[in-house]
């Protein structure tokens, strides 16, 4: 049990012994009202999402200087702009007269963001560069570096554009850590990398970010029965539901630091066609991109194996490599999240192959899709019922596979487990109650304690 | 097929639409609305033809100048873009006890107004555009309210319900769309 599950007192706010009972890792107990409670959520956006790296798109959103994104770091509104030199800036979206957005549309290609409420103006990069009646009204211009919206630190992995508050923080690959090998199987199968499949998909589930960004990290165990439904909905005519030949074998892997962690069957084209249809199963798994990711990503016996691949970056960063859906889990409140999703593909894949992962990505993981539908059930459902002072006093069970059945994969790196497991999700929730408890990244970024007792 | 999402309003032409005809068509979306909400799919199903294109392209914020990309095109990631076996794929599920998220089944009532008819260059082709506002009740308290836009192009068929629908293109008036999902057809 938790030790003292439920007694921090109505208007004290989270200390560090506090928040450290709300997780046992070591009894795989978690206090719903990690989910639920308000100040939990702000300590979050102050020490998770102003420290973390976060997802924001993808470098073909914004090919060309001056192209645009207006995205989100937490809640907080942010501009993601392509400069001439070809770098990216990420600023806050934000004019530093009186807070107005700067950028108002959702994307595009400016040469400068200028405020509409009195019309202060920022270059491409967010620099302060004009004020309306200067000389009159304030005599000396403010200064320009001085009243220009916040930056971000911003880095690539492969394509994939994150940025992070936090100058201190480490880098992304550090971040990143043993995970990247995982992104890899999506992101690296070919010399020339990936695009995105034009436009993002937004939405909102009225529950919890973390139930989402746990579920990417560590649950293949839901699939065959919240997403039974899904399977059938691909099912070639005439075909019933039994004949599909259901896996049972694959891996849960946990990252030795950050929490992230990703989980997937292997060798079952079953699997992925029937989610994205045999051709596209047929080309993942054997088409002649899967033959240079062999050897790109060592070998033809894993890298082109896993199927029903899911993963987490921590804290909001999910995918599904193979179906190659990526989203980030945008927090608005402890009790909804904002999804935002779009689609890669190989660069090198044929016209046809592209339009297929469009339109099956769209069928099956979007708003309306016949996988991610069910999910939204899910979470909604849960975050209701946690609105009961019994139901978030009850501590959930994460105690699959705590048995230390966890082992040194030959090729997989990182911590590996049976694919039905939760050692991913307490290495999550772990990393997510270091991040609200170590303020100094010199031990924070020292290896996770549960690893390092190994 | 249709892409151009900003389109002029269509003018009206007394002579080629009747007024037998105008009923006629409503007839058939108020018949197409009760199946949906009595969530009679197989009924559905006969009224959409086989070279069906079920599309809902995302809808953005731009500035007016740049009013014509405000809904992603036809290379880009939508809501919805079916066809038919895509389509019987989801009737296929719904009809399944499995299907979570329409079972219990969410409670919808289709209103359709706005018809505005064109007459299409087959014969017995007509293009359609109607409003729609689509109220659903979820579980216990859960209510979401949609409201847009379909394009269809329906084409006069030899069934109990007088058409088939070969082209729907729905434009939601929601960029980022306010509900868990879209379990449910417009």
């Amino acid at each position: 049990m938790l030790s003292n599950p439920h007694r921090v007192g109505p208007t004290q706010l989270w200390n560090d012994e506090a928040i450290k009972r709300l997780f046992d890792e070591r009894g795989g107990y978690i206090d719903p009202r990690i989910y639920t409670d308000r100040d939990i959520y702000e300590l979050e956006q102050e020490l998770i999402f102003g420290r973390s790296w976060l997802l924001l798109g993808h470098e073909t959103h914004v090919p060309k200087a001056g192209d645009f994104l207006a995205s989100y770091m937490g809640e907080d509104p942010v501009v993601v702009a392509r400069q001439r030199d070809g770098s990216i800036k990420v600023f806050l979206n934000q004019c530093r007269h009186r807070g107005m957005r700067i950028c108002r549309e959702d994307f595009g290609n400016a040469k400068s963001f200028t405020c509409t409420y009195h019309g202060w103006a920022y270059d491409q990069g967010g620099t302060l560069v004009s004020v309306p009646h200067v000389e009159r009204a304030y005599g000396t211009c403010p200064n320009k570096q001085e009243w220009s919206p916040k930056q971000a630190r911003v880095e690539t992995y492969k394509g994939l554009i994150f940025a992070n508050w936090d100058q201190e923080a480490p880098s992304l690959a550090e971040w990143i850590s043993d995970a990247g090998l995982y992104l890899d199987f999506m992101l690296d199968r070919s010399e020339r990398g990936t695009e995105a499949i034009g436009g993002i998909q937004k939405w909102i589930i009225p529950c919890n970010w973390k139930f989402a960004a746990e579920q990417f990290v560590t649950d293949f165990y839901h699939v065959q029965y919240s997403h039974i439904s899904g399977m059938i909905s691909g099912l070639p005519e005439g075909m019933e539901l039994h004949e599909v030949e259901m896996p049972t074998e694959g891996f849960q892997f946990r990252s030795q630091w950050g929490g992230h962690g990703s989980g997937f069957m292997v060798n079952n084209a079953a699997v992925l066609a029937g989610v994205m249809g045999p051709e596209a199963a047929q080309y993942w798994m054997t088409g002649p991109i899967a033959e240079e990711a062999a050897e790109r990503l060592g070998g033809r016996d894993y890298a082109n194996a896993p199927v029903g691949h899911h993963i987490t970056i921590f804290p909001t960063m999910s995918a599904l490599p193979g179906i190659n859906t990526v989203r980030t889990w945008h927090p608005r409140g402890p009790d909804e999240t904002e999804i935002w999703v779009f689609t890669v593909i190989d660069k090198d894949a044929p016209a046809d192959i592209k339009e297929l992962y469009r339109r099956q990505n769209v069928r099956t993981f979007s708003s309306g899709g016949v996988f991610e539908q069910d999910d939204g059930e899910n979470w909604v459902e849960i975050q209701r019922v946690l609105r009961g002072f019994q139901a978030r006093n009850t501590p959930f069970n994460l105690q699959m596979g705590i048995d230390g059945s966890t082992e040194d994969h030959p090729v997989y790196p990182g911590r590996i487990s049976y694919v039905y497991a939760e050692d991913a999700a307490r290495g999550f929730y772990a990393h997510w109650q270091r991040m609200l408890t170590e303020r100094d990244w010199a031990t924070l970024s020292l290896p996770e304690p549960a690893m390092a007792a190994e | 097929m249709r892409t151009m999402l900003r389109e002029s309003v269509p003018p009206f032409d007394a002579q080629k639409v009747g007024v037998e005809l105008q009923h006629e068509i409503e007839q058939f979306y108020y018949r197409e609305a009760a199946a949906l909400d009595r969530r009679e799919y197989d009924i559905w199903l006969t009224m959409l033809d086989e070279d069906l294109r079920y599309f809902m392209p995302l809808r953005r914020n731009r500035l007016k100048r740049f009013d014509s990309t405000e809904f992603s095109t036809d290379d880009e990631f939508a809501s919805f873009d079916d066809n038919y076996a895509m389509i019987k794929g989801r009737v296929r599920k719904l009809a399944s006890d499995v299907s979570w998220s329409e079972n219990p089944g969410s409670k919808t009532r289709h209103l359709v107004s706005n018809v505005m008819i064109a007459i299409g260059d087959e014969p017995g082709t007509y293009a359609v555009d109607s409003a729609f506002i689509t109220y659903r009740n979820r579980a216990e308290r859960q209510v979401d309210i949609w409201a847009g836009e379909r394009r269809d192009v329906i084409r006069r068929s030899d069934t109990p319900y007088g058409f088939k629908i070969s082209r729907r293109t729905i434009l939601i008036d929601q960029t980022t769309l306010l509900s868990n999902n879209l379990s449910i057809f417009f």
